[in-house]
């Protein structure tokens, strides 16, 4: 099956020092893909680029079956963004809003759309720039949702609002998602959020995307290792090296990733002994990749 | 029941959600013939993706808890006690296997261990 | 589509709307000065002409002013989201642009109405003295020709980004500045002459605004 978004060779640059080079990125069909980053890294950018609101310099941006480029009125029938800062008319109130919103796409389900009016607790009569940020961060994501989406993509969704504002638009989100086969892209910083449901995640630092793998293999594959007596080049690893620390008393500590059960023999071949390996959560191994991404090693 | 699902944890979601059915089940939490939460309606609650609860159901629909009926929704089914009991050994054995590891890290030896186990028992039954 | 565009233009621009069509309506009758009395010589035809003509200045500030504000209030919702909403939507981006063009002409007709109102109820009630005529039709008409040059041509400066109008009023006041300094310098310059000679008695759509705006004439 052909990926929801697939993004090749993708160059962009913006000022004198921000630039996305070479970009390739997959999210396939029905997965719901975490996109982390740290802040300047390139995520909203990015994911401007994929929906046509900024023109890459080249590459091949192909979302929902169609290029962007040629096509957008057409894919965004099917696309709920909710972008990373308010953008809806700030006079409108809730409900003129959502009937503006409905004017544009034949899907919108109206019925649902007042149930989740109801279940967010909202005051339709409130104009939309009166709202708290938690009211217009439900809002956005009511006019994502209502629109009944095949593919939604979010820019930092959950940024700034409280824990309960998170789990309410978090839980509908989910809800849409099981009811149909749709594809979510969200990029966020709450990486623990992303952590519970996500199945394919995809690292962004600097304008590169550094990874890209199912999110089981990621938080199974990096990991903390003890190891002590090893010299001080490591050749011929079956797993990638990403840091080597010295604990005191010629303990080490090792941060590996694509680390499988069976690579335990390799420290015999080295002379050494592993004493512990250590599970990272994401957050963890978020942070280990990018810290050697920045300064790689040996 | 499922308050401090820990997706930091090394164990995957979906088995600590199987988990905590499975021990809800097999202590008779859950009585036969009750009708467990959708797919839906569990994934919109937890936070977390609907095919680790589908994945959840499944496998404890494999091990002989559950039985998804098409159209109607996922049941628990009537279990029997040897199954319990094989599910309440089970569960034991996982937390002297979680306390020996932590013991281990501890450095606590297993006589020590055994004199503290002995000591707790003891104050229970005093 | 229309409409919901044309409803969120109208709660922006109510107020200026509204304002503008009490002052369309007021200012044909205004400038006619109780010429209802029917006892006039010569001498005061040629005041009530002075009249007419001084209040006639205002129609094209009136015009311009309405067209400037109604195009400002069209893309103001979009300047403040940075169009993100617009280009988020399915429909085409020129198509986008027509209905908001729309929407503000629709706007734009309560007060050519009123000044149609106005100017009619202004020369039918009055008494016009032998020798003049009123032309409340052509007036208006020129009124209605003004206000949509005028929004046309501000709506496509708003329509930019923030930085074309920033480069629209830097040019502006390069301009200016340079006015300025030939002044210090006393150079014999005059851009502003210039310019005006070029951009309004240019036989372009800009010339509507000049010459004199007569609901009563000869």
């Amino acid at each position: 099956m052909t990926n929801i978004i697939e993004i090749r060779q993708l160059h962009y640059r913006a000022g004198r020092t921000f630039e996305i080079k070479q970009l390739d990125l997959n999210v396939p069909p029905g997965a719901i893909y975490g996109f982390l980053g740290p802040n300047g890294s390139g995520k909203t950018t990015t994911i401007r680029l994929a929906l046509g609101l900024l023109r890459p310099l080249t590459g091949r941006i192909t979302v929902l079956g169609d290029a962007i480029r040629d096509h957008a009125p057409r894919v965004l029938a099917r696309v709920g963004y909710v972008p990373e800062q308010p953008h809806l008319d700030p006079v409108l109130t809730v409900r003129e809003t959502l009937a503006f919103q409905a004017a544009f796409y034949p899907t919108w389900d109206r019925p649902w759309a007042e149930r989740l009016v109801r279940q967010f607790d909202l005051d339709e009569r409130q104009p939309f720039g009166r709202l708290s940020k938690g009211e217009k961060g439900k809002v956005m994501m009511l006019l994502a949702l209502a629109q009944r989406p095949d593919l939604l993509v979010l820019d930092e969704p959950t940024d700034g609002l409280d824990p309960v504002v998170r789990r309410d638009v978090l839980s509908a989100l989910l809800d849409y998602v099981s009811q149909r086969q749709a594809t979510v892209f969200i990029s966020s910083h709450l990486v623990h959020e992303l952590e519970r449901f996500c199945d394919w995640i995809g690292v962004m630092d600097n304008g590169r995307l550094v990874t890209e793998v199912p999110m089981e293999r990621f938080k199974n594959g990096i990991k903390r290792l003890r190891v002590a007596g090893a010299p001080p080049t490591a050749a011929g690893a079956p797993f990638m090296l990403l840091a080597r620390e010295h604990a005191n008393g010629g303990a080490e500590t090792w941060v590996v990733r694509d680390w499988e059960p069976g690579m335990a023999a390799y420290f015999e071949t080295i002379g050494a002994a592993l004493n512990d390996v250590i599970d990272l959560d994401l957050e963890e191994g978020f942070v280990e990749l990018l810290r050697t991404f920045r300064s790689p090693r040996g | 029941m499922f308050d401090k699902l820990d997706p930091r944890s090394p164990t995957p979601l979906y088995a600590q959600i199987a988990n905590r059915l499975r021990v809800a089940i097999a202590a008779g939490e859950l009585r036969p013939g009750a009708a467990l939460p959708s797919v839906r309606h569990l994934a919109a609650e937890l936070r977390v993706n609907p095919a680790t609860v589908v994945q959840a159901y499944h496998d404890l629909e494999s091990e002989g808890f559950l039985e998804m009926r098409q159209g109607a929704g996922t049941f628990v089914r009537e279990v029997a006690p040897e199954s319990r009991a094989r599910e309440r050994a089970r569960q034991a054995s996982a937390l002297v296997r979680q306390m020996l590891s932590e013991a281990g890290r501890l450095g606590v030896s297993l006589h020590e261990l055994q004199a503290a186990i002995a000591d707790e028992i003891g104050v229970g039954t005093a | 589509m229309f409409r919901v565009i044309l409803y969120s233009q109208w709660k922006w621009s109510r107020l200026i709307v509204a304002l503008g069509s009490v002052a369309g309506f007021a200012l044909p009758i205004v400038s006619l000065q109780g010429a209802a009395s029917g006892d006039r010589s010569a001498l005061a035809a040629g005041e009530l002409l002075q009249a007419v003509q001084s209040w006639g200045v205002l129609y094209p500030v009136l015009a311009a002013g309405l067209g400037l504000l109604v195009a400002i209030t069209t893309w103001a919702p979009d300047h403040r989201g940075r169009h993100v909403h617009a280009l988020s939507l399915p429909v085409p981006r020129w198509r986008y642009v027509a209905l908001r063009f729309g929407a503000g002409t629709a706007l734009l007709a309560a007060p050519i109405v009123a000044v149609v109102a106005g100017a009619l109820l202004a020369t039918w009630s009055a008494t016009i003295p032998p020798g003049l005529q009123g032309y409340p039709v052509a007036l208006a008409v020129r009124f209605a020709l003004a206000v949509l040059v005028a929004y046309a041509v501000f709506f496509a400066v708003s329509a930019g980004t923030a930085r074309t109008a920033g480069i629209i009023l830097g040019i502006l006041g390069s301009i200016i500045l340079v006015q300025i300094l030939a002044g210090v310098a006393n150079l014999e310059l005059d851009l502003f002459g210039r310019l005006q000679v070029v951009v309004l008695d240019w036989p372009g759509p800009l010339a509507i605004f000049t010459g004199r705006w007569m609901l009563i004439d000869v």
